[in-house]
């Protein structure tokens, strides 16, 4: 420690959240988010992820070595250790299972444009690639087999219907404003506007409140 | 295998979240820094105050290893406050959430400025904004009110301002007033017509509570008035934004 972080200590206005704090308060926001939103959310960006299951790795390592020493004093620390483990392990897996429900459910519509395509990470895709494939392979043994040939896509747009199946971009959403910010949605019987507050609390269609979440000014609850 | 819930956070979901609100500490023994996953935690020195997340300080108080200061707005008079703010001064609307943490500006005294994290891109919310630590403002309800109270009601009742029953009794009245508050707002969704509604200063367990109901009421009134909707927008674009009040009654809703 030297004396800048002596002084930054007691400076009341510097506030500078760690980077593991910051970690934590972006998985839980995008948890939160992903378990609250009709469609699927883009992959974090700058490789929060995978930090932060770099940092679960190396935290179980560090339990297993503790494990080894039973001193009364560090048992107290290690159950610590270990409870607030298995919770950034149920934030994780929270988060990645409400994620493939999703991928399951819209498969083929997350598969179909480049723009979908870029929102899943890597292991996402490849999972979702595959899946698809088996499904349509074990249709195609099963039943499409013994359809004309002109029938067995899955995912025909003949008729101006299509067969992709979309998650409803107009469902109903909470959100928390962030920042003082004009608020717009669209209803049935008219479009409203308000002048929303700071931490003000809006039901309003996702496709209304995507705008302002995408930019920071509002968070899904 | 996929998660079985449906979309919004449950109540288990939202308790969870509640836990990584910070409270403030006095701890009982001696205590080093632990490297956690969210960073280090203070060092505790008997007397000192240290700021931890709740299920950190639940895991000390059930050890005996410290005090949970209990946060000013769970005080019964600022209990008695707010439940008379909101029956009182304010029977239609829940009452305002904190305002937003600041402090004072030394290159201006005198004034205070909105404490403001520098290289984050978005503002803090609720779980991690201070507000269920002894520096929080009295009078004032924060997002995690209910679950908060809950906790340090069950798990450290003897180190309650006053007695547990009384809180309790207090807490009980404010969330049948708010009960109450929630169940009135689901009569304005009935006319859900502008597409729009704000619930300033609902706590995250209400939310929890109605969050079914309400989203199904709103995608409901949606999917019934689809066509009417349709048809006043292609009215609005043919006739330059003229409003008609017509689409109303045919609704009947």
């Amino acid at each position: 420690m030297d004396i800048d972080d002596i002084l930054r200590e007691v400076d009341p206005t510097f506030h500078s959240v760690p980077r593991e704090k910051r970690d934590l308060q972006d998985l839980t926001r995008a948890w939160v988010a992903e378990r609250s939103a009709p469609e699927l959310l883009p992959w974090p960006a700058g490789g929060l992820f995978e930090r932060i299951n770099d940092n679960i790795k190396r935290q179980i390592e560090k339990v297993e070595e503790m494990t080894g020493d039973m001193d009364p004093k560090t048992n107290f620390v290690l159950i610590v250790i270990q409870t607030e483990l298995e919770r950034f392990k149920f934030l994780v897996r929270s988060y990645l299972r409400a994620r493939i429900a999703k991928i399951d459910r819209h498969t083929l519509h997350y598969l179909s444009t480049d723009d979908l395509r870029a929102r899943l990470s890597e292991m996402e895709l490849a999972y979702a690639t595959r899946h698809q494939a088996l499904l349509h392979n074990h249709y195609l043994s099963s039943f499409l087999s013994s359809f004309p040939p002109a029938l067995q896509n899955l995912n025909d747009t003949a008729g101006n219907i299509s067969m992709i199946d979309a998650p409803d971009l107009d469902a109903a959403v909470f959100i928390r404003l962030l920042e003082d910010t004009v608020v717009q949605g669209r209803g049935v019987d008219a479009d409203g506007e308000m002048d929303g507050r700071e931490s003000d609390i809006v039901i309003l269609r996702w496709s209304d409140a995507k705008p302002l979440v995408e930019a920071g000014r509002a968070e899904l609850v | 295998m996929a998660l079985p819930l449906p979309p919004g956070l449950n109540h288990a979901e939202v308790a969870f979240l509640a836990e990584m609100e910070m409270v403030t500490v006095v701890p009982r023994q001696r205590l080093e820094s632990i490297n956690l996953l969210s960073g280090q935690t203070p060092p505790l020195r008997p007397p000192h105050r240290a700021e931890l997340p709740l299920w950190l300080a639940l895991l000390l108080k059930k050890q005996r290893r410290a005090n949970i200061l209990p946060p000013p707005w769970l005080h019964p008079s600022s209990l008695a406050e707010i439940i008379h703010r909101e029956t009182k001064e304010d029977p239609v609307t829940f009452s305002a959430p904190p305002p937003p943490p600041s402090h004072a500006n030394p290159h201006d005294p005198g004034t205070a400025r909105r404490v403001r994290d520098a290289d984050a891109d978005a503002n803090l919310a609720p779980p991690f904004l201070p507000s269920c630590t002894a520096g929080a403002p009295a009078g004032y309800l924060p997002y995690h009110w209910l679950e908060v109270a809950e906790a340090l009601l069950t798990h450290a009742g003897d180190d309650m301002a006053a007695p547990a029953g009384d809180v309790r009794s207090l807490l009980r009245d404010l969330v049948e007033v708010r009960a109450a508050k929630m169940r009135s707002s689901t009569s304005a969704l009935e006319g859900f017509g502008g597409g729009l509604m704000s619930l300033r200063g609902v706590g995250a367990m209400e939310l929890a509570e109605s969050r079914g109901f309400v989203l199904g009421v709103v995608d409901g009134v949606r999917k019934i008035g689809a066509s009417a909707e349709a048809a006043r927008r292609e009215e609005e674009e043919l006739g330059g934004g003229r409003e008609d009040d017509e689409s109303d009654e045919d609704m009947g809703i």
